[in-house]
């Protein structure tokens, strides 16, 4: 026991002080942040952009209207310096001309046939924000019509922001909250698929190194090769929580600030996020045999090879197993009884993917998810075996890789 | 000093009973004994591919032998027993991104050294062989040489009662070898036992008490080295002459022949008395010296492995 925590600690002490370590821990976090940094500083600059664009272009440019709803608010069209114009072909031969920058035409039935606008053609580089000012002209005026006929603030609003949506649902007579409810047991399945990103090449890479740097042989002479396998795979899942925690705080932390703004697509609103104990005990579970399973699998499989570069053009027959489950995503969530649910449920190398995700969309049976566990349980175990037989088999064989032969005859 | 059990009676702290080894079809080994005592030094020998390899890995509980029994201080090895063995291995290396000074520390410490006790040893030891100030270096950045000084240190910072080391001096240049053999002679001297594999034959005539020569997976030869010597087969008549050596078919058969150097081995039913009688009364030659001697284990070696080398 005290030299597989010796193990343990010299593995995890030394591979946390890489740089690699920490490159492939910090590029995922750093890649959603800059993405969302991005993401955000484009969207305002290009709101920002388009207002200033539609104020300063209607101060500047040459304008005119021809508005046969009645819609359009004519102090604004003066406010904002833009002409009437009485005729439609009028007004497109005036853009012809060069007379007009721009000419908007709302017909009488502009809600059926759109707005028709006129412009200069001003090249690719710069495009005059033509259809924004059309369309504000014509929604403002429409709006404010709505608010002075109602006197209704409230109407207003709702015009002018669709509401937010506040669903609550119910399962067996008790109150759930089946979208925010997915969150918590989802994100076993993102820590899942994530370690199967992230640590599989470093699994293999720490699996080869004994056999690289020639250092197995003395390793196996003192310790047994079970406990060395046993400390590689606790190390490694010790290094993939760490690097879990180190994207998953910052996470909570956001969440722990932010949780009253953060809203799902549909309007979901993550303000409380509701936490049931069978499902987190499930997701945990699952996660863990899962995770070890996947790890001993990987370990076996680098065992088998000489070096990580040659294992790691096989890398992907193991981690695909991982991401299958994605592919029949469907049936998980709306056929969770087709067959290929079923066998996806219980295939050992597709189960931790299939069950987490299953479990997150809440449509795994209690005696399924028992079964799922008990075939997970094995595997793992399975899975530290074949580890351990391959390690030593194959911690000796420099130059040449291992077959499935020798593995069960040697 | 971690000690072996004494209860053996018959002293051997190595002891290969009919060992057999076959790698599919393949037998690598066939039906080998042989016994190394404590406190010797056991010189372990053949070409390559003889067996040596796979007999100490088997001997470490590397590999499953096919047949037989090998055992260390009368039980087979497992890594318990790791506190009381050195081993050097023939493909051999270290963490090469690791320091070290941790290097050094993290096997004393599989070999049952308390930390602090393994990082104390592990300086001493790299200022006896000069190598204080690469404490902490990678071991990446060290010369060939040096990681070797590193590896024998990996064998030895827990001071085992014996020593497996497969080829120790290879890579080592002459400062370097003679510092490690007075390292492997102290520890000798402090009681424990050496199993040394080596193609270095006056090493083995400089440290070995025994040794065995393997051949084909079979002891070859096997004993003190004296003995070796007689049961390899005749003594050789060592001549330095000026003038002609004359052939005789009758007397003797030349074995090693330079201008003014030649080896010879003699007849059965002659005498070596009669063959010099014949040689110093031939008036195409001039004897300078004589020496009548066993022969040395490399001409042992060489003679042992001719065919293998004409084979190839």
């Amino acid at each position: 026991m005290s030299r597989l925590i010796d193990v343990i600690s010299f593995e995890v002490r030394r591979n946390i002080k890489k740089k690699t370590f920490w490159y492939t821990t910090l590029v995922l976090p750093v890649i959603i942040i800059a993405v969302f940094a991005i993401t955000q500083a484009s969207s305002n600059h290009a709101t920002n952009t388009s207002q200033q664009q539609t104020t300063s272009y209607s101060k500047t440019a040459k304008l005119a209207v021809l508005d046969e709803t009645g819609l359009v608010n004519k102090q604004n069209l003066e406010k904002l310096h833009i002409a009437i114009e009485p005729n439609k072909q009028a007004g497109i031969n005036a853009v012809k001309d060069g007379q007009l920058t721009a000419f908007f035409y709302y017909s009488n039935d502009v809600a059926k046939s759109g707005i028709q606008v006129y412009a200069q053609d001003q090249g690719i580089t710069f495009t005059p924000p033509y259809n924004a000012l059309a369309s504000e002209l014509l929604s403002q005026s429409a709006v404010a019509k709505i608010s002075a006929a109602t006197h209704n603030s409230q109407a207003l609003q709702i015009i002018e922001n669709a509401p937010s949506i506040t669903a609550t649902t119910y399962k067996n007579g008790a109150e759930t909250n089946s979208l925010a409810g997915i969150v918590a047991p989802i994100i076993f399945f993102a820590i899942f698929i994530f370690f199967a990103i992230m640590i599989s090449y470093f699994t293999i890479a720490a699996t080869t190194e004994e056999k690289e740097n020639r250092v197995a042989e003395i390793l196996l002479t003192t310790i047994k090769s079970r406990s060395l396998i046993i400390g590689k795979i606790l190390s490694i899942l010790l290094l993939g929580i760490i690097q879990i925690i180190v994207i998953i705080v910052p996470l909570i932390i956001a969440y722990a600030i932010f949780h009253n703004h953060i809203r799902l697509p549909g309007g979901v609103s993550l303000s409380h996020i509701p936490l049931d104990p069978k499902a987190i005990a499930i997701g945990i579970s699952v996660l863990l045999l899962g995770l070890v399973m996947f790890t001993g699998a990987l370990v076996g499989f680098g065992s088998l090879f000489p070096s990580a570069q040659d294992a790691s053009r096989y890398l992907a027959l193991v981690i695909i197993w991982a991401f299958l489950p994605l592919y029949a995503l469907g049936y998980i969530v709306s056929s969770p009884h087709a067959h290929i649910v079923t066998v996806f449920t219980y295939f050992p190398l597709t189960a931790p993917s299939t069950v987490l995700l299953r479990n997150a969309v809440g449509t795994l049976s209690n005696g399924e998810a028992v079964a799922a566990i008990i075939i997970l349980f094995v595997s793992a175990i399975i899975a530290i075996l074949f580890a351990i037989r391959a390690f030593s088999i194959g911690a000796m064989s420099y130059n040449k890789r291992i077959s499935i032969k020798e593995l069960f005859h040697q | 000093m971690p000690t072996l059990n004494d209860k053996d009676l018959n002293n051997n702290i190595v002891d290969v009973q009919s060992f057999a080894m076959n790698f599919g079809r393949k037998k690598v080994i066939n039906n080998l004994s042989f016994n190394v005592r404590k406190g010797e030094v056991f010189g372990f020998l053949g070409a390559n591919g003889a067996g040596k390899t796979t007999t100490i890995r088997t001997l470490l509980g590397l590999y499953e032998p096919t047949g037989g029994t090998l055992n260390i201080d009368g039980k087979r090895y497992n890594p318990r027993m790791s506190a009381t063995i050195g081993y050097l291995p023939e493909e051999r290396g270290l963490y090469r991104n690791e320091l070290v000074i941790n290097t050094m520390v993290y096997f004393a410490i599989l070999h049952g050294l308390d930390e602090n006790v393994a990082r104390k040893r592990a300086f001493t030891y790299l200022k006896r062989v000069g190598l204080a100030d690469k404490a902490y270096e990678r071991l990446v950045k060290l010369s060939g040489g040096q990681q070797q000084k590193i590896q024998l240190g990996v064998t030895i910072l827990h001071e085992p009662s014996l020593m497996i080391l497969d080829e120790p001096t290879e890579a080592l240049d002459p400062v370097n070898r003679s510092l490690l053999m007075d390292i492997i002679g102290e520890r000798r001297s402090k009681g424990a036992t050496v199993m040394l594999v080596t193609h270095r034959m006056d090493e083995v005539e400089q440290l070995c008490d025994r040794i065995l020569m393997l051949k084909n997976g079979s002891a070859a030869l096997y004993g003190k080295i004296d003995e070796v010597k007689e049961q390899f087969g005749p003594q050789i008549i060592v001549l330095n002459f000026s003038g002609k050596l004359p052939a005789n078919d009758k007397l003797y058969k030349i074995t090693k022949k330079s201008a003014n150097y030649a080896e010879l081995t003699w007849r059965e039913n002659v005498s070596t008395d009669e063959v010099l009688k014949y040689l110093a009364n031939n008036n195409e030659l001039h004897l300078k010296t004589f020496d009548v001697r066993l022969p040395s284990l490399n001409d042992i070696f060489l003679e042992l492995y001719k065919d293998e080398e004409a084979g190839k």
